[in-house]
């Protein structure tokens, strides 16, 4: 019944706390009741197709966890952008994204002000609000591609995997670790064209994004850049961070047009990953991020002290980046190769059946 | 969108608007007898009632926490399942339904 589990833990992820339990429970039982009522009539047990083919009928995991909640909340401009059904992921990544966007600029601030800079209340509130606009903004295009596909295609999704419920769940490496252990088949579930177009979108504001940084400096520091300008060595990673973004749409679109290539996600993610360790690794290495905009001996004790804490801040956080990430390609690598392993064995296991045919 | 395909969706929304204050009248019925989830469901489909479970659970739990269905897991055929019934409450709140369906029907009838 590995597949009533998997079912049921996709409704179960998308449906509040304190329901998750007792919902996941009474559905479970509805499906093995159905199920047995199914096997009683036709004398055997159901086979794997049979009952993935049940469980279709009862449809997307996140469309059926959303009938159970209370909160039909929707954003609607003219139309509506965001259903009910993605709302609560839609305003649990906003209000993530608004509030570390938030913590940034007051950090920044913070280390301005302790530094003795003098900062205009329009300052602050524009460089406020043109952040948060711009998180708000490329959210919700994001949620509003994501729910146009589920309007379009509600019963496009996969069980084993892909598609509207299990891929929409943030949890991705732990449910690619779980889905390893009832995969049998090959090298993991289909990549799902849900995940690769939200990556090219995501890839391709990401692109917009670094670009612009390069003229308009405002968009990473923020009010900070009336003080402070970037260092050389963010123009020098400029392009191997552009090049490594491109890989990253480029593999998408692949996977998009190929969603069974699911070994060359594998290693093109990878590979990506180690490209850019090794650029976050050349970054930390540098030892200066922002310098004084008023270059030269004019600069004042104070612009110094402002642009030292603000490398101290950078640093700390760069470095924590790193290991993190230095963490995650260990992680993939490791799950890569036990992936092979499990090929390998199945394989083994295959070639001694047909010989004891 | 042609008129036809703007006719079928009308009458898809008009007819789902009909059948979801029949729905509760006819689970509140069917629950005067104890039941658990899927027999509720076969029995309504017998009835002519066909239910999806994704109508059905999020309704049972909507009648509950109103206090018209009261409910408790217990153990049959080796497996726990949450059986429902009407309480008290949901008793009286039935009777009157059915009265007011009965004087509906009725109305209906006179000018059908």
């Amino acid at each position: 019944m590995d597949l009533v589990d998997s079912y049921v833990r996709a409704v179960a992820k998308a449906l509040p706390e304190e329901q998750r339990e007792d919902i996941s429970r009474e559905l479970s039982e509805d499906i093995h009741s159905e199920m047995e009522d199914r096997q009683r009539e036709l004398g055997r047990e159901l086979t794997p197709a049979e009952q993935e083919a049940l469980l279709k009928q009862r449809g997307n995991p996140l469309l059926l966890a959303a009938r159970y909640r209370q909160d039909q909340r929707s954003l609607t401009i003219g139309r509506e952008l965001v259903g009910p059904v993605l709302f609560p992921f839609y305003v649990k990544v906003l209000s993530f994204n608004l509030g570390l966007t938030l913590v940034v600029i007051g950090a920044i601030f913070l280390a301005l002000t302790a530094s003795g800079q003098r900062m205009g209340f329009n300052n602050i509130v524009s460089t406020c609000l043109l952040q948060l606009f711009i998180q708000l903004a490329i959210v919700t295009v994001i949620f509003s591609l994501v729910q146009k596909h589920l309007t379009m295609h509600p019963d496009r999704w996969h069980l084993k995997g892909m598609g509207g419920g299990v891929a929409l769940d943030l949890k991705v490496e732990k449910n690619i670790k779980q889905r390893i252990k009832h995969d049998k088949k090959g090298w993991g579930p289909e990549v799902s064209r849900l995940e690769s177009i939200s990556i090219i979108v995501a890839c391709g504001v990401a692109v917009a994004w670094i670009t612009g940084v390069q003229n308009y400096p405002f968009l990473i520091l923020g009010p900070a850049s009336f003080f402070l300008k970037l260092a050389p060595i963010w123009y020098q990673i400029y392009f191997p961070i552009l090049l490594l973004t491109v890989a990253e749409i480029v593999r998408a679109f692949i996977n998009l047009m190929r969603p069974d290539w699911v070994l060359f996600r594998l290693i093109c993610r990878i590979l990506v990953h180690a490209g850019g360790l090794t650029v976050a690794y050349a970054l930390l290495k540098a030892g200066t991020w922002v310098v004084a905009a008023e270059g030269g001996a004019n600069v004042s004790a104070g612009y110094k002290g402002a642009v030292e804490i603000v490398n101290q801040v950078l640093y700390w956080g760069l470095l924590f980046s790193v290991i993190l990430s230095a963490g995650m390609l260990v992680f993939r690598i490791v799950d890569l190769m036990q992936r092979w392993r499990w090929q390998n064995k199945m394989s083994g296991a295959e070639a001694t059946a047909n010989e004891g045919n | 969108m042609t008129p036809g395909t703007d006719n079928h969706e009308l009458f898809e929304n008009l007819r789902l608007e009909l059948r979801r204050g029949s729905l509760v009248l006819a689970v509140l019925a069917a629950l005067r007898e104890e039941q658990y989830g899927y027999t509720l469901r076969k029995t309504l489909a017998e009835q002519g009632m066909v239910i999806d479970e994704g109508t059905l659970y999020p309704l049972l739990r909507r009648l509950e926490s109103q206090g018209l269905l009261v409910s408790e897991w217990r153990e049959e055929e080796k497996r726990n399942k949450r059986f429902y019934r009407l309480s008290a409450e949901g008793k009286v709140i039935l009777k009157e339904l059915l009265a007011e369906w009965q004087r509906i029907n009725a109305s209906l009838n006179g000018m059908l």
